[in-house]
């Protein structure tokens, strides 16, 4: 009986093979983009770790005036939440670093971990070869050890079983390499080094403590709000003993791959939202066509009705429509899904210069399969089941007796109304959340940096703590190998920083001088970015200069103090006088020394890694004062990309053989390494937008269309009675607006509210929030005014005779 | 000043599908005065419900000429056919055609809605009265789907009225009805006719037909018969 249903709905589809290729596509649309979204955002931030016990396994952090970004808890801290805090257990942690590697062959930088004991004890996973760290590696003065991964004992010693027994040369120390982890080994990131975490007993204060993230397993019955709520008493508690140190720093749990979410929730929110809405968009569609196609078999239902069939067997055969339709357009999808996912690792590697997380192996995995069956079933209820309902619940005999009412039922007319609302509510939702991330994306890519990025090749340098442990080394590293770039062929300018305009910097808390502050916190200073530069680099970097003087040689000497600030520095903190001659201080809450720094120039404005509208102003230093061990080039190539590295590489050489650069790429692609996450987020939202408008287009005028067919013999009837032409499409559009309004303004709200937890995040302004939605509601409108419109002109072009008798 | 509503001259109405012509009426000429009660009958398909529709103004005329009042409307615009039909024109069909999600009084004020000289006290006024004569004064707040098929035929013949049009044009009044609702109808026509109305209605009734003074027959498109009665039957 259910195959005969089963090929007669076949049978169905067949004989309208344009109504199902659209479903079918309507389907494969919805039920793709919204599994994709999802999958995506598992394989990033939702999966459990591929350890045993992986899924307990949570990450502690701080935070810093309620801002989540993932910045590292105080060793002391840690400790003490450690001892005080209830549903965690099993706890270690860890710090990320860069080391620089020295071997036969060369220098190379690479990422490592520095771990507390327990590390790899907590993640359940042993070394392949040789052993963990002991309690005693991590006093300090203890022998110096190391754990490599599997890929580094591969590539580095060629798998040599006999590896414990040779040791690596890391940032100038033998470091005795006692075991090797197995094979896809990367936590709790990318790590291929482990070192231990030195406890140096001579460091004791909350300033000079390190830094780490904390790490430990959650109990069953314990949820994270728990752990969080715990956190806020016991960080309160130390913020009231330690206010200088510890103002307005809490800490907060997470998973270890929910913690790369950071203060982006809202955007992931917004985008497992908008999944959702759009795939209720795909459904309502398609169950507003297979109710049209209800409503067109009526009388062949009546009929079958009339004749016994029982209504489980009309839902049966109706609903057999919907399965096949949702499972074919399912499929469809699913497919989509799995190339999406299979392009989607390479375009995230682009993110960042390092490998991407070790769990982000985007492919079609359990998860998506039990989400896609879940869809799956809920489509086919959603398309299914209401048409299939409706139709067999309808009242044959009258259908039989071809009708006497002339007017579209009010149950009909009522769900036709909550459909073309919902569409509505749905695409105004979709389109001003979508909209306010494309504007953000496109106003972050075009974002005027501060400097001109053309024809410049970049570089890393991390200057070993053994052989620059001496500033003036650390200047005269810089001075020697600026001037060795520049007279090499094939180089024009060079510049040196420790960050380029654009790329993240120091940030460091001032004093200003004349200024008051509060001695109960360490909140009231203002906080800037602190870059040291080489300095003539400003000038040709092509940093404006605004007002007062360029660092010239006169800046040359550490026992020297000028600045320059940025103007958006002067107009915050001098206002009212000028800013040139002012002095300031680093507030060095570890010292009792007073350095006071004098501003001699004001430049242009700069942006230091974040390009979200809330950047902090800038100070620059003159490097030949403040020199670091951490160094950025950028070299105008006068010829290709390759001979500026090799020239960078040799002369490099020649200054320190052992000293690796890293992260070697144009300044171009630098900076589009920043915007592009949100490029990425954002054209895949321009995807969900662009199929949120088909969608909602078609899916608005296909339902208003089939309304006001419905309505024709009313229109016939109302022109009967001496309505023209004008009132009537007056009437209809003052529905369509009713309409209109009531999807609308909740649309309008639910979009706003997206759209205004974004801003807050991309530095969207409120006027660009309010000109989007305008924009948005006007084509909404538009399109409700339009659907409406033109079938009422179409129901109107029938003579009222016509319409009285239309079927 | 002429008794004379409705002329007819010549008048035609031809369908047009792909290749076939189809002459639904060929060369009418009639006259209708104020005051008469005509019915026109003939068999399915012979074209009276295509001349009632075209009287009514609800189709054009493919040739010839009609008169309303002493009006030529062959040629008019869709807005003055809407006007006239409005406000000269009561109509009342075989399927009622109330809008279901309006109750009698907004049915029957439906159409006094359109007229720009009405406010809405005057239309209560109208609506009131109308149904009133038709004894539906007490289901006013009812929905079409909460009355018989007879009752919501009076809702209609109401709304056909409550205007004071110069003509009802009726469709098969009592098609959809059983014979006690039918002859309730037919009553309610009789009343208004003796009132002064002015009714053309469409049956293929003998019954009903015989309540008209003027019998008109039509077959095939063409008028066969036009008889006027001396007295109505009783």
């Amino acid at each position: 009986m259910i195959f005969q249903d089963f090929k007669y709905a076949l049978r169905l589809l067949a004989k309208k093979p344009g109504f199902t290729a659209l479903t079918t596509l309507v389907m494969a649309a919805g039920i793709g983009l919204s599994l994709y979204m999802f999958s995506f955002f598992n394989t990033i931030l939702f999966k459990d770790l591929d350890f045993k016990d992986g899924e307990s396994l949570v990450m502690l952090s701080a935070s810093h005036n309620g801002s989540i970004s993932s910045d590292k808890l105080n060793l002391l801290d840690y400790q003490e939440i450690k001892k005080s805090i209830k549903g965690l257990s099993e706890f270690t942690g860890y710090s990320n670093t860069n080391v620089t590697m020295s071997a036969r062959d060369g220098a190379r930088r690479y990422s490592a971990i520095l771990t507390l004991p327990n590390f790899f004890k907590i993640t359940r996973t042993q070394p392949v070869l040789g052993r963990s760290f002991n309690a005693n590696e991590s006093l300090f003065g203890a022998n110096k050890v190391v754990v490599i991964g599997y890929d580094l004992w591969q590539n580095l010693f060629a798998g040599d079983p006999e590896v414990t027994e040779q040791s690596l040369n890391i940032n100038g120390n033998n470091h005795q390499i006692i075991g090797v982890m197995p094979q896809g080994y990367l936590f709790p990131n990318t790590a291929q080094m482990w070192l231990p975490m030195i406890e140096d007993k001579t460091k004791s204060t909350r300033i000079d403590t390190p830094s780490l993230f904390g790490l430990a397993h959650i109990d069953t019955h314990t949820s994270l709000t728990e752990i969080d709520q715990q956190l806020a008493v016991i960080m309160k508690r130390i913020e009231n003993k330690y206010p200088q140190t510890n103002s307005a720093t809490s800490a907060y749990v997470t998973t270890i791959p929910g913690s790369g979410a950071g203060d982006g929730q809202p955007v992931i929110y917004t985008m497992h939202i908008v999944a959702v809405l759009i795939l209720a968009l795909a459904s309502i569609n398609v169950g507003n066509l297979l109710l049209s196609r209800a409503v067109e078999r009526s009388k062949e239902t009546a009929i079958r009705i009339a004749l016994g069939a029982p209504r489980f067997r009309l839902i049966s055969q109706m609903l057999w429509e919907s399965i096949i339709i949702c499972t074919l357009g399912g499929v469809i999808g699913l497919l989509i899904v799995a190339w999406g996912l299979e392009v989607s690792g390479p375009i995230t590697q682009t993110f960042f210069i390092n490998p991407t997380a070790f769990w982000w192996k985007f492919a079609i995995d359990g998860y998506t399969i039990k989400l896609f069956f879940t869809i799956l079933i809920i489509t086919i209820v959603v398309t299914g089941l209401l048409p299939a309902w409706k139709n067999s619940g309808n009242d044959f005999n009258s259908v039989l007796r071809d009708g006497t009412r002339g007017a579209l039922g009010k149950k009909a007319g009522r769900l036709n109304k909550l459909l073309v609302i919902s569409e509505i509510f749905i695409s105004m939702t979709i389109l001003i959340a979508a909209s306010v991330m494309i504007y953000a994306a496109h106003q972050q890519s075009n974002l005027d940096i501060g400097a001109d990025t053309d024809n410049i090749l970049t570089a890393r340098v991390l200057l070993a703590d053994k052989q620059y442990d001496d500033k003036n080394k650390q200047v005269q590293f810089a001075k020697t190998l600026g001037s060795r770039l520049e007279n090499s062929p094939g180089i024009g300018e060079v510049m040196i920083a420790t960050a380029l305009p654009g790329d993240f910097s120091t940030e460091e808390k001032l004093i200003l001088q004349g200024k008051e502050y509060s001695k109960d916190n360490n909140i009231s200073y203002p906080k800037a970015n602190y870059i040291s530069i080489m300095p003539d680099a400003l000038q040709k970097l092509g940093v404006d200069l605004k007002s007062g003087r360029y660092f010239n040689s006169s800046d040359n000497g550490l026992d020297k103090n000028t600045a320059l600030v940025t103007q958006e520095f002067a107009h915050q903190h001098f206002k009212d006088s000028n800013a040139i001659g002012q002095r300031f201080r680093v507030a060095q809450t570890d010292s009792e020394q007073m350095t006071w720094i004098t501003i001699v120039g004001i430049v242009e404005n700069t942006i230091q890694g974040n390009r979200e509208g809330r950047a902090l102003p800038s100070v620059f230093r003159p490097l030949t004062q403040s020199p670091r061990q951490q160094l950025t080039i950028a070299m105008r190539m006068k010829s290709n990309i390759n001979v500026a590295t090799s020239t960078l590489r040799k002369t490099l050489q020649s200054i320190d053989p052992l000293l690796p650069s890293y992260k070697i790429e144009t300044y171009e692609q630098s900076n589009e390494r920043f915007t592009a996450p949100i490029k990425f987020i954002s054209s895949l939202t321009a995807l969900f937008a662009l199929a949120a408008v088909i969608l909602a287009a078609s899916g608005i005028y296909g339902v208003m269309s089939n309304t006001i067919n419905q309505r024709t013999q009313e229109i016939g009837i109302k022109r009967a009675l001496g309505a023209d032409e004008k009132t009537i499409t007056k009437e209809f559009l003052k529905a369509g607006a009713k309409q209109l309004l009531w999807g609308g303004i909740p649309g309008i709200i639910a979009g706003c509210a997206m759209g205004y937890a974004m801003s807050q995040l991309f530095g969207t302004s409120s006027d660009s929030l309010i000109i989007i939605s305008v924009t948005i509601i006007s084509i909404i409108g538009s399109v409700v005014m339009l659907a409406t419109y033109l079938p009422t002109q179409k129901a109107l072009e029938m003579e009222p005779s016509d319409a009285l008798h239309h079927e | 000043m002429s008794n004379r509503l409705i002329k007819l001259e010549n008048f035609e109405k031809v369908f047009y599908t792909e290749d076939v012509e189809t002459h639904a009426l060929s060369k009418i000429s009639l006259t209708i005065n104020k005051g008469e009660y005509v019915s026109i009958s003939g068999p399915s398909g012979c074209g009276k419900s295509t001349l009632l529709s075209l009287l009514g103004l609800l189709d054009t005329n493919t040739g010839g000429k009609y008169q309303l009042a002493e009006h030529d409307v062959s040629n008019i615009s869709k807005q003055q056919r809407a006007k006239i039909r409005n406000t000269e024109i009561g109509f009342i069909f075989q399927s009622f055609n109330l809008i279901s999600d309006l109750n009698v009084e907004e049915n029957v004020e439906l159409p006094l809605t359109y007229r720009n000289d009405l406010n809405k006290k005057q239309r209560k006024e109208m609506v009131k009265s109308a149904l009133l004569q038709v004894d539906m004064a007490h289901r006013a707040k009812h929905f079409p789907s909460q009355l018989s098929g007879g009752q919501q035929q009076r809702v209609a013949v109401a709304r056909a009225i409550a205007g004071n049009p110069s003509i009802i044009l009726a469709d098969e009044p009592t098609g959809n009805l059983d014979s006690k609702n039918a002859a309730a109808v037919m009553a309610l026509l009789d009343e208004l006719h003796a009132k002064g109305a002015t009714i053309c209605m469409v049956t293929h009734d003998p019954r009903s037909a015989e309540q008209a003074n003027r019998n008109i027959e039509i077959l095939d498109g063409h008028l066969v018969s036009d008889q006027v009665k001396t007295t109505k039957a009783a």
